[in-house]
């Protein structure tokens, strides 16, 4: 009898301890997570007023994890392979989003329940291609589009070309040799076309824009991008430049006011003409830098088409509440009400068609003078080549980009850069071809 | 009394149960990752010793080796002359320099600084076109072109150094001070009476007696110095611009592993990393101890 009630005794005890710990785990999850049905992860604070909006329409909470963008691949990576304290959702910018869609961490959107295939007239062409895995099947969506053009100022354009009209402007901008035409009339009048050398890196393509590596992993430098070197030297042989690197302070400072450059013994006072920025620039870097010259700036079309930049979302493949998660990437990215709103507010250029065809005839922005940046971004990103993204595009950009500044300083010949490029490119990707030069 | 034994376990428990997850795991890890192709995501292959033959003939890693060594090396010997001229300022009995506390706040400032606004103060004092530096240098004289620091392999390596240095001599400087400070006075005394002069005096006397703290010095120094990573990291594009002049052997290990996602290599490139510290760290021991070791048993 004794032994009876012992063993029942820790029998009990036994289940008092498992009901104990598996209680604890799962209250241990919904203390953690009661008051958050949903993790976001990004590396910007864009999220901020969408998740606002949606906690307030669906009654939830939704946790914003921001990850600035130089550590958020490294910060993400382990905890997606591992799903501890994994996000719901999270985006990618197009620096790595090749990678990503490949990787498997994004939910198929293409599969039941969200088909989002059915929807893929609605979207940028190139926008919605470039959220798909190898095998063509969408893993992220995108709320917006980011093509490129070329920011001048209108007072500039008026003096030394004797008008301001963005679209006459980029006739005479639609070709490399052209622009350099504009260069020199510049030159002459005491101005700089462009702040560096590097302005003219997104026309490097030239009219024959392919991948860096085709599908059999063969690096590719087309002539066209070749020729870029050249460009790129007589810019600065020409002093078409202020001199002034992208991003360093000089860079800034030249958007607004006059500013100094010395080359060849001699210091001279110039402006810059021009800046090759996408959408965002406008947002993101023009306004928040420029307070003089408002609303003397418009935008044109360079050479060839381009983009610069882009987040993607998606769902993460292990959430736990996938439908919740999907119904925010939904909101973001297919929600009429929410997304006109998003547009009137930020001006963010959407690549959502529905949306887009009904509000773009009436935009005008203060900054550019009245005009309607918004028609003309939509009207550039319908010729952008789509398939020519690759999960290599970020570093053999930066490589090639070493290259062209070495060419252009005169430290390298145009075949040792070029020589040097394709070592580096084999180093970081031992299983690429690279031709033998 | 046996049973005692058992506490001494578990209070060191603590300590070898988070010193085996975090430290000794992520070593072994990285071994065994050394010799796979892991890529950072999906699965690993072992690929044996393929890494390693490559790391042998990587004109990359070579190059890093060097540009680490010669960057370190200008480094560590300005910041050693510095500090021991400070330091003889500072001890010399005949000067009574005053203030010591306050210098020696001061002169470790710098070090107090995180890296990345370092770099980020001197990115732009260094800049080409606008640069404070060079418009110094310009206005009395001294250059008439900009010099683009940042952007010729030699300014560019002499410019970590020089910053490097600038951050750290106040350290050695502290150091040495209490190396010096540690010396007997009975020795100086009995110099001045022998009629030696100072520099008879330093070299004779200070020098061999602070040998253990230089050795300290130094090696700590290479260890960090071997490491060096976020000055070049952040000073330019990241990659070791410009002409790979500022390409260290930590950067090219991070930019392998997380930039382009070849984790194996980057592994194998860590423990060769490794060996090569050893290597010099015993050869600085080796060279400053082993003779004494010589010397203590003909005696």
């Amino acid at each position: 009898m004794k032994k009876v009630i012992g063993l029942m005794m820790s029998l009990v005890l036994l289940f008092g301890i498992l009901a104990g710990c598996s209680n604890s785990e799962s209250s241990g999850e919904a203390k953690g997570d009661k008051d958050v049905d949903l993790k976001v992860w990004s590396f910007t604070d864009e999220l901020k007023k969408p998740i606002t909006k949606f906690e307030e329409k669906n009654g939830v909470k939704i946790e914003l994890t921001i990850v600035p963008i130089a550590d958020y691949p490294t910060k993400l990576k382990p905890v997606l392979e591992s799903g501890v304290g994994a996000p719901d959702v999270f985006t990618g910018e197009i620096a790595f989003l090749k990678q990503w869609v490949n990787a498997g961490y994004w939910e198929n959107l293409s599969e039941n329940p969200y088909n989002v295939n059915e929807l893929a007239d609605n979207y940028v062409p190139y926008v919605f291609d470039l959220g798909k895995d190898e095998n063509g099947d969408v893993r992220a969506l995108s709320w917006q589009t980011t093509p490129g053009g070329i920011y001048y100022k209108r007072s500039i354009a008026k003096e030394v070309l004797g008008t301001d009209d963005p679209d006459e402007i980029g006739e005479m901008l639609t070709s490399m040799d052209k622009v350099f035409e504009v260069s020199e009339k510049m030159k002459e009048k005491g101005y700089r076309m462009f702040p560096d050398e590097g302005s003219i890196r997104w026309f490097s393509q030239g009219d024959d824009p392919q991948a860096w590596v085709n599908e059999k992993d063969e690096l590719k430098l087309t002539d066209q991008k070749i020729e870029f070197l050249d460009y790129a030297k007589k810019l600065r042989e020409e002093s078409y430049t202020a001199l002034a690197p992208e991003w360093s302070p000089s860079w800034f400072e030249a958007m607004d006011k006059p500013i100094k450059v010395k080359e060849n013994g001699d210091e001279t006072e110039t402006e810059v003409f021009s800046y090759v920025l996408p959408t965002w620039g406008l947002h993101s870097v023009l306004k928040t830098n420029v307070e003089d010259s408002v609303g003397d700036w418009a935008v044109t079309s360079g050479p060839s088409p381009y983009f610069w930049g882009g987040t993607w979302l998606g769902v993460y493949n292990k959430s736990e509440n996938k439908e919740l998660a999907y119904d925010f990437v939904k909101m973001m990215t297919q929600d009429d009400e929410f997304l006109t709103d998003w547009a009137k507010e930020t001006g963010d250029v959407l690549s959502y068609l529905p949306v887009t065809n009904e509000i773009k005839g009436d935009f005008s922005d203060e900054f550019l003078g009245g005009q309607n940046n918004y028609q003309f971004f939509l009207e550039q990103a319908k010729s952008i080549e789509p398939g020519i993204v690759t999960k290599y595009d970020q570093q053999l950009d930066t490589f090639y980009g070493n290259a062209v500044q070495e060419y252009v300083d005169g430290k390298k010949s145009k075949d040792e850069a070029i020589a040097e490029f394709y070592k580096k490119a084999q180093n970081a990707y031992p299983e690429l071809k690279v031709p033998k030069k | 009394m046996k049973n005692l034994n058992r506490y001494g376990y578990a209070f060191i428990a603590p300590f070898w149960i988070i010193f085996l997850i975090f430290n000794i795991y992520p070593v072994a890890l990285t071994f065994y990752y050394s010799f796979t192709n892991y890529s950072g995501s999906g699965t690993a292959e072992v690929v044996g010793f393929a890494n390693y033959q490559r790391l042998i003939a990587d004109s990359y890693f070579v190059e890093a080796f060097f540009n680490t060594w010669k960057i370190w090396g200008v480094n560590f010997a300005l910041q050693i002359v510095i500090a021991l001229i400070l330091a003889m300022i500072f001890s010399d009995a005949r000067v009574k320099m005053k203030g010591l506390s306050f210098f020696r706040s001061i002169f470790y400032l710098p070090n107090l600084i995180t890296v990345s606004s370092v770099a980020l103060l001197f990115g732009i004092l260094l800049d080409w076109q606008h640069g404070s530096l060079n418009m110094v240098l310009m206005n009395i004289g001294v250059i008439s072109e900009p010099i683009n620091w940042l952007n010729q392999p030699t300014t560019a390596q002499l410019s970590v150094s020089l910053i490097l240095t600038w951050m750290w001599f106040g350290h050695s400087f502290i150091v040495v001070m209490a190396g010096v400070s540690g010396i007997s006075t009975d020795f100086y005394e009995a110099a001045l009476i022998d009629g030696a002069n100072r520099w008879q005096t330093f070299t004779k006397i200070t020098l061999p007696l602070l040998k253990p703290i230089l050795l300290y010095i130094m090696i700590t120094s290479l260890i960090g110095g071997l490491q060096l990573f976020d000055l070049p990291m952040l000073l330019t594009d990241g990659i070791g611009s410009p002409d790979g002049s500022l390409n260290t052997m930590v950067l090219y290990l991070y930019n392998q592993a997380f930039k382009y996602n070849n984790y194996g290599y980057a592994a194998a490139v860590a423990y060769g990393l490794f060996i090569i510290t050893v290597i010099f760290s015993a050869i600085v021991f080796k060279s400053m101890y082993g003779n004494e070791r010589k010397q203590a048993r003909r005696v």
